[in-house]
């Protein structure tokens, strides 16, 4: 420990220096842990959904339970600032879902999906989805004992978006474009974005999805169960 | 929001790290902060003053280590130069695609403080080290 000499109140005081090297997200970080390993033990998929509010994120939900929910257990935990809306979207689809309520934080904390996975009892789910706050900046930093993140971005956001906020789109292991069905309506250059997602993330994979129309939505449900299936494979 | 919540978590750490070493005040808090955690270094600090103002710390400073992120090249085995906030598709060498390394940190380096009761001609001496 270093001392540096201080003036305070006439004498000479001594602040110490103490190096620390903490990790600042290091609870959360902890609590993501213990997540995973429950996750990992249960043999359940979880995917942290992380896109700015509108994107798409509860519509692509609900057309994945319609896709899969006869064949797979699913349950959502969605994060929202205020309302039980989007929960309730899932619910009324028939399977368990779960709202946390941030008030005013702008991204979900490991700890309260800690809370949730401990008290909600989803008995034995193949697939986990968690529906982040929408935003595509702070719930980036917070890992939440996912398998992997999916970005969402709808094509009316603009393609200069992944270079706009490389931290989500160089992380995301898939990134889902959504509402293709409006392309003709927008200008959206997919092939820059795909460029881009190129350049940030070499090995993610890129998705192109309308809920209304169901394009892209067999496909994504193909990746899910190709995921879950590797994920029940090395647990044998 | 965001700033906040990491200036809390940074507060949390660094009050631990003082109580380690007995009762004190901060002074300085240094931490790392990477490009890519999407953190306002200036939103940070405005937040830790929010955060200490009033209160025991008052006063102390929060020091920010910036750390840009790195476009690599793996054909050329190396780091390739950008503006900050801009990004490369391409390598501007061999035209191949870039990787992101670097610029995720988020960390507590250091934490300096007064101990209670320091002050004064005497040393404590009692053989603490960090
Ligand atoms: N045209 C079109 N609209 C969509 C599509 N998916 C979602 N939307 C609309 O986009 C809006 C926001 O969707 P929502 O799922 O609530 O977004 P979230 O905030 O990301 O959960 C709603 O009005 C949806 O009907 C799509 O594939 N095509
Ligand atoms: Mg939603
Ligand atoms: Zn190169």
């Amino acid at each position: 420990m270093a001392q540096v000499a201080k003036r305070k109140g006439g004498t000479v005081a001594m602040a110490e220096v103490v190096d620390v090297r903490a990790r600042v997200l290091a609870a959360n970080e902890e609590a993501a842990a213990r997540l995973r390993k429950t996750f990992s033990e249960s043999g359940a998929l979880v995917l942290n959904l992380i896109s700015s509010p509108g994107s798409g994120k509860t519509t692509l939900l609900e057309a994945t339970v319609r896709a899969l929910g006869g064949r797979l257990r699913l349950a959502g935990i969605e994060g929202d600032i205020a309302t039980e809306r989007d929960a309730d979207r899932l619910r009324a689809l028939g399977i368990p879902a779960v709202q946390i309520l941030t008030g005013g934080a702008c991204h979900l904390d490991a700890r309260q999906v800690r809370k949730v996975v401990d008290e909600a009892h989803f008995p034995g789910f193949d697939i986990l989805f968690i529906e982040n706050v929408g935003n595509l900046i702070c719930p980036t930093s917070y890992d939440l004992g996912e398998d992997f993140k999916v970005a969402l971005l709808s094509v009316t956001e603009g393609d200069d978006k992944p270079f706009k906020y490389p931290a989500i789109f160089a992380r995301a292991e898939v990134t889902v474009v959504t509402k293709v069905d409006l392309l003709p309506y927008v200008s959206f250059d997919l092939a820059a974005v795909r460029e881009q997602l190129a350049a940030l993330n070499p090995t993610g994979k890129v998705v192109l999805t309308s809920a209304r129309t169901g394009e892209g939505i067999p496909g994504w449900c193909t990746l899910l169960e190709q995921r879950l299936a590797v994920k029940r494979k090395a647990m044998a | 929001m965001h700033e906040l919540s990491i200036a809390q978590e940074i507060y949390r750490t660094s009050r631990a790290a003082v109580a380690a070493h007995g009762p004190g005040h901060l002074e300085r808090v240094k931490v790392a902060v990477g490009e890519l955690t999407a953190i306002e270094p200036d939103l940070l600090t405005f937040a830790w003053e929010a955060l200490t103002g009033g209160g025991p710390d008052a006063g102390s400073v929060l020091d920010v280590e910036w750390h840009p992120a790195r476009q690599f090249c793996a054909a050329c085995n190396a780091d390739k130069p950008r503006a900050q906030g801009t990004w490369l598709r391409l390598c501007p060498d061999c035209g191949q695609t870039l990787q992101v390394t670097g610029g995720q940190e988020l960390d507590v380096l250091q934490v300096a403080f007064l101990p209670d009761g320091a002050g004064g001609e005497t040393e404590g001496g009692n053989g603490r080290d960090g």
